[in-house]
């Protein structure tokens, strides 16, 4: 078939401008509103790199961008590492896989925001279900305040975010190894490796294209987390939980300082972009290794 | 030897499947725990008040089913259910019907203008909403779209367009040409072509995308929250961080009200889990 050019523009324009539009222009008119002290509508006054200096002197800044990174690692880490570990131990259970692939599913398919106020209600720290159920098991000791100690609260919603999305690690994971050729378990089987040596020697490397899509989606997905703070603890106690995406929002919708959000969320999308990346091109490299 | 040989393996067996046993036992307790956040929300939606304050952990002796009644009035259920439905579809058929178009000339011809444009659109698979969304606040502003539905729409659609062009494109790839040839040589235009040979093709993708859209859409809050705040035109979520901030935490109304607003989309996943399923895992296996 031939296609004119015009043919093409015609297909791809719709929805090109639209994308252009609310996605891409916002982003790049972002540069501009970054350099300027907006309030909201209007241009605001062109200040330069005032507010990237700003940013400098702003301990919850500084605070919401390490806990993000802090943030995304344990969850890319958690919800990987445990997603992997099932999946092999599904993938030996023929007749359980199916039905408790989709029990781990479930929660990822509730509303952050509904995850959210189911947990802060377990958490709560007098007669909150795990406090009390730690009671009742004769773990007393172990009870905590789950959200309002500054050197938990951080992991606590780490902890929900994992236990959200694991069944989307899990089905990955689950689906690259059913698709591993049996002849080659068999050959290792043969070969006298069994267990754990077989299992790193053998399938986790076989696993790369699965591991490459559960790390990349877990990265990008947990690195936006915007809910679970904002229901969970409002970015507390003090700054222990805030995450660039609620400052950002803070920021703009709370402050009024738009020009001071954008900057804000443009750096943190530089990090996104620069770490996904690499993170992304290192896995994908060692997928050809195979 | 074989004499040992069949004395060892009826033992071995038995051994291997005690292990088994185990083994199933131990993950259907897991899947319990797992699953007892969710069994512990339903069950407290149906408990008194004093039964929360009383006995956190007991079983209702009633189910209150006031629970739910008062609930679905207070944070006026069926108006932000059809809000978020209306939003939901238009959405959807927004995006099967643009991505697929534009996919086509995408998987067909390799120049460098095309793969510039895919380049542009796989970029937006790492742009995530809150980057865009002030300056996006301003644009929207000044296009009167703050507080609208068309506004709404526009943004999600934009938005699921990328993962919406990247998989229309590789499947449209793995599509023989050989039909549109056929096609062409009848006379057939490009876009007669995409509609009567290609469209119909693609409906395995556009099932699992319109689920995609339709989870994306009906779980999502920042949105809604920033661009579509008026009472009578909130969506499902928006309804119950509202009604849960003029009501508080109380557990007998906060759960009612979550489950009311999950319950479409758990209802979906107990039909199409398969579908579900298929769609998160694309990808994991090198093709």
């Amino acid at each position: 078939m031939t296609w004119k050019p015009s043919t093409i523009a015609f297909f791809v324009l719709p929805a090109l401008a639209v994308y252009g539009l609310f996605v891409i222009y916002p982003t790049f008119s972002g540069l501009l509103l970054s350099l300027t002290d907006s309030k909201g509508v209007g241009q605001g006054q062109f200040i330069g790199l005032a507010n990237y200096a700003r940013m400098l002197e702003d301990s919850q800044v500084r605070t919401a961008l390490l806990n993000t990174v802090i943030y995304t690692v344990l969850v890319t880490f958690f919800q990987n590492a445990l997603g992997l570990g099932l999946a092999v131990w599904l993938g030996n259970m023929p007749e359980l896989r199916n039905s408790l692939r989709v029990v781990f599913l479930l929660p990822s398919m509730l509303s952050m925001l509904v995850v959210g106020f189911i947990w802060s209600y377990l958490f709560s720290p007098l007669g909150g279900p795990i406090n009390e159920m730690l009671q009742a098991l004769g773990l007393g000791s172990l009870k905590r305040v789950w959200l309002g100690d500054p050197g938990i609260a951080l992991f606590s919603i780490v902890g929900v975010h994992v236990w959200m999305y694991l069944g989307h690690s899990t089905a990955i994971f689950l689906a690259g190894y059913l698709g591993l050729p049996s002849e080659l378990r068999d050959s290792a089987a043969i070969d006298g490796a069994t267990g754990w040596v077989r299992f790193w020697r053998v399938e986790w490397p076989l696993l790369a294209p699965a591991t490459t899509v559960a790390v990349t989606l877990t990265l990008l997905g947990s690195s936006k987390t915007f809910e679970l703070p904002f229901v969970l603890t409002r970015g507390g106690p003090g700054d222990a939980t805030m995450l660039s995406s609620l400052t950002v929002f803070q920021n703009a919708f709370a402050g009024e300082r738009f020009g001071y959000a954008t900057a804000i969320a443009l750096v943190t999308l530089v990090g996104v972009v620069i770490i996904s990346n690499v993170v992304s091109s290192a896995l994908r490299r060692r997928e050809q290794l195979i | 030897m074989i004499v040992s040989l069949s004395r060892q393996a009826p033992v071995r067996r038995a051994k291997r499947r005690g292990r088994q046993w185990v083994s199933i036992i131990a993950l259907l307790i897991l899947s319990l725990v797992y699953l007892a956040p969710l069994l512990f929300a339903v069950i407290v939606s149906f408990k008194s008040q004093l039964e929360v304050s009383v006995s956190p952990l007991a079983l209702p002796e009633r189910l209150q089913i006031e629970n739910y009644t008062s609930v679905f009035a207070k944070m006026n259920y069926w108006r932000s259910l059809l809000n978020t439905l209306g939003i939901t579809f238009a959405v959807a058929v927004c995006v099967t019907l643009i991505a697929p178009l534009a996919a086509y000339p995408l998987a067909r011809i390799s120049n460098r203008s095309t793969r510039l444009i895919y380049q542009i659109f796989a970029a937006g698979l790492v742009i995530p909403f809150f980057a865009a969304m002030v300056p996006l606040y301003g644009l929207m502003k000044t296009l009167g779209l703050v507080n609208t539905y068309p506004g709404v729409i526009l943004i999600y659609v934009a938005l699921n367009l990328p993962l919406a062009v990247f998989f229309y494109t590789s499947f449209i790839q793995t599509v023989p040409r050989e039909l549109e040839e056929a096609a062409a040589l009848d006379g057939c235009s490009p876009l007669a072509t995409f509609w009567f040979i290609l469209l119909p093709l693609l409906r395995p993708v556009t099932g699992t995308l319109v689920m995609f859209v339709a989870m994306s859409v009906w779980n999502d809050f920042l949105l809604p929250l920033v661009f579509l705040f008026r009472a009578e035109a909130r969506t499902i979520m928006v309804s119950v961080y509202s009604f849960v901030g003029e009501y508080g935490f109380d557990p007998t109304s906060l759960f009612p009200a979550v489950i009311l607003a999950s319950l479409p989309m758990l209802v979906l996943f107990a039909f199409l889990s398969r579908q579900i399923v298929a769609g998160i895992t694309a990808g994991a296996v090198k093709g």
